[in-house]
């Protein structure tokens, strides 16, 4: 960190410091005692202990550090470990930067991850859509990727717009203080925001999930979804007002990415699927942006394997799962392509962190797996049974998660909701 | 006979909360019963059919409605189905501009609805969310429980034109006066999402029947059975402990 200027030393700035240090020294302790009581790394209890003794901590520790964040609704955790890996293998010393690789995204998963490494001065971020506002209010991020927006967790989000406008609003308040921003250009909320920084990267990253973006966020009208044409690469435009689909400074197209200079990077990922392709070329404009070379950023970017435990291989007794998360509509779209085993296991749960109005599964086309054998998993597996039935697909109902997958057969993939997912890491013995 | 068209409406701006699977219900009930039909999908922009045996409409947010409200004003055709005879199924915000007018934004604007239905819609003092359970009287006079999920902010008040779909016995429904939903010829409201129809047949097959103007013999579907005894336990359950 760059040290303090003494001149420039008030004395509430020496008292905010104590604060500081002494919230970070019960955060930590907090976080110990959880770890010894097993309940997990602490990391959350750590946070919330930090800024119940210093409130002011979250912007404290933001500050004096460059900051690069990502948010969306869909594949902010494996942006931000690709991204993570793309700025360290541009340095010397990777231990110059920190981030909350463990997906806790909230302002005491944030505060948490900096208060452990108050010397790194890069800070890469994943960050929670609500978060997002106030992290370019108190943190001033130089770099801020926008990936995604679709429907999740209905029952406490009613409306993604809101979530959009309020990025919106935080970037034009922020004017030429505030971040670049890397943004999907296929999206059209996430384009209604991005637009409003001062600079924008845009990422044609090909993501073909229009299902929540029907309407024009600028002026309400049905937006136009067509293929390009010779005279204009725009695939959506608003047949009413300007926003449009952007020209392109990056283009995702098979494995390679295109950038505006007509270079082409081949991504060779370890992490599979379209999504995690379009993710990297976000990753990378972001790197390229935050100084780094687009070498370095490859080389790095092909190193990351199961960020927070996604696509890892958990063992149940005699069985290897490859585990997927899917945790709205657009996610399963992506996530049910990839799960190629015969039969395939499916965990859904409605707790809170799931969404607890499990009518979405009615938005997932599960009509493509007919032909295979699916297991019903976890505290909402009849709903899915129920989906399936009326799809067509063969299937059986085993609500305990570990029965469902112990012994069932060598290699299988298993698709989960939030609460399954991480539940099935600790059974499965990753976490 | 021609075969049954079931015609969901406007999927982009009215289907946020899996309603479409209301559709998929409603067409493979009357697959599996061998009886001949269509599932048409029309989006804004497009005719819809004027000769439907069911229109659906579903949930979605407070811009979709206005435009929903003037796509389907200009295009007429589903009124027309309407006095022909048609089924009408809206779930939520499909519920709310079907009926006279509906609130939007964080200013209440007054929005004029399609009048399908004689209720009204304005804010409530607290957002309706969680499960649901009710009491729907069959023609017959039986009584069928009807569960699902209710997430909705208007409050709908019902005027002498339209009665109840049914009684709440957990949750809010129309306004937590007891009612849920409302019913006025072949026009029917609801709040639940679930889909409903999915997690009540009895309801789905009522929709059929009014379509066909014939009963229809329930189908054998234990798995439908079990979610049923499962989210009805489950929120009576719930009840209990709120009660506690």
């Amino acid at each position: 960190m760059v040290p303090a200027n003494s001149r420039s030393r008030r004395p509430d700035d020496d008292l905010g410091r104590v604060r500081l240090g002494l919230a970070i020294g019960a955060g930590r302790l907090a976080a110990k005692a959880s770890r010894l009581a097993g309940r997990g790394s602490g990391a959350s209890i750590r946070g919330q202990v930090m800024l119940r003794i210093d409130p002011q901590a979250f912007g404290k520790l933001l500050r004096h550090r460059r900051i690069a964040a990502v948010s969306g609704t869909n594949g902010k955790t494996t942006t931000t470990h690709l991204l993570t890996a793309a700025v360290r293998a541009s340095l010397s010393d990777g231990n110059r930067v920190v981030t909350n690789a463990d997906g806790a995204n909230l302002y005491h998963g944030i505060a948490s991850a900096l208060g452990e490494h108050p010397d790194a001065d890069i800070a890469i971020l994943e960050t929670d859509e609500r978060v997002v506002r106030e992290l370019i209010r108190q943190g001033r991020p130089e770099l801020l990727v926008l990936l995604n927006f679709s429907r999740d967790q209905l029952d406490r989000h009613h409306e993604i717009k809101a979530l959009g406008r309020s990025w919106r609003d935080a970037l034009v308040e922020a004017g030429t203080e505030g971040p670049v921003v890397v943004a999907n250009s296929c999206d059209p909320l996430v384009v209604w925001a991005a637009r409003a920084a001062h600079r924008t990267v845009w990422v044609d990253t090909g993501d073909s999930w229009t299902q929540d973006a029907a309407l024009c966020p600028e002026c309400g009208s049905v937006l136009v979804h067509a293929p390009a044409t010779p005279a204009s690469r725009a695939r959506w435009h608003c047949p009413a007002c300007d926003l449009s689909q952007p020209t392109p400074d990056y283009v995702v197209h098979g494995d390679d990415v295109t950038d505006r200079s007509g270079t082409v990077h081949h991504l060779a990922l370890q992490v599979p699927g379209r999504f995690n392709r379009a993710n990297a070329a976000c990753a990378l404009a972001a790197a390229v942006e935050f100084g780094g070379g687009a070498a370095d950023a490859l080389r790095g970017m092909r190193d990351v394997k199961s960020p927070a435990g996604r696509y890892a291989t958990a063992h149940f007794g005699s069985t290897s799962a490859r585990l997927l998360l899917a945790k709205n509509p657009a996610g399963w779209a992506e996530s049910l392509p990839l799960a190629a085993s015969d039969p395939v296991v499916l965990a859904i749960d409605s707790a809170a962190a799931d969404g607890r109005d499990v009518s979405w599964l009615w938005d997932v086309d599960y009509e493509q797996l007919a032909g295979r054998h699916v297991v019903c998993t976890g505290p909402r597996a009849q709903d899915l049974a129920v989906r399936l039935t009326y799809a067509g697909v063969e299937h059986s109902v085993e609500p305990d998660l570990s029965t469902a997958l112990t012994d069932r057969s060598a290699t299988l993939d298993c698709i989960a909701t939030y609460t399954p997912f991480q539940r099935l890491r600790r059974l499965g013995g990753l976490a | 006979m021609s075969p049954v068209r079931i015609v969901l409406i406007y999927q982009s701006l009215l289907g946020i909360y899996g309603d479409r699977g209301n559709a998929m219900v409603l067409a493979k009930r009357l697959e599996w019963r061998g009886i001949d039909h269509e599932l048409i999908v029309v989006e804004p922009g497009e005719p819809v059919p004027p000769d439907a045996g069911v229109y659906l409409l579903g949930g979605g947010e407070d811009m979709a409605q206005i435009s929903a409200v003037r796509a389907l004003t200009s295009d007429t055709n589903l009124f027309r189905g309407m006095d022909a005879g048609a089924v009408l199924f809206a779930v939520c915000a499909g519920y709310q501009i079907c009926g006279q007018t509906f609130t939007v934004g964080d200013h209440d604007e007054v929005i004029d609805g399609l009048g399908l239905l004689d209720v009204t819609t304005r804010r409530g003092p607290q957002r309706a969310v969680g499960e649901i359970l009710t009491r729907w009287t069959r023609p017959d006079g039986s009584v069928s429980l009807i569960t699902g999920f209710e997430n909705h902010g208007g409050f709908t008040t019902l005027g002498a034109d339209a009665a109840p779909l049914a009684q709440v016995e957990v949750g809010i429904g129309n306004s937590g006066d007891g009612t849920e939903g409302a019913v006025q010829g072949r026009a029917i409201g609801t709040y639940p999402h679930g889909p409903v129809l999915a997690r009540n047949p009895d309801l789905a097959d009522h929709v059929l029947s009014l379509a066909l103007g014939r009963d229809l013999e329930p189908l054998d579907l234990p798995e439908v059975d079990r979610l049923r005894a499962d989210r009805i336990a489950h929120v009576r359950a719930g009840r209990r402990r709120v009660g506690a």
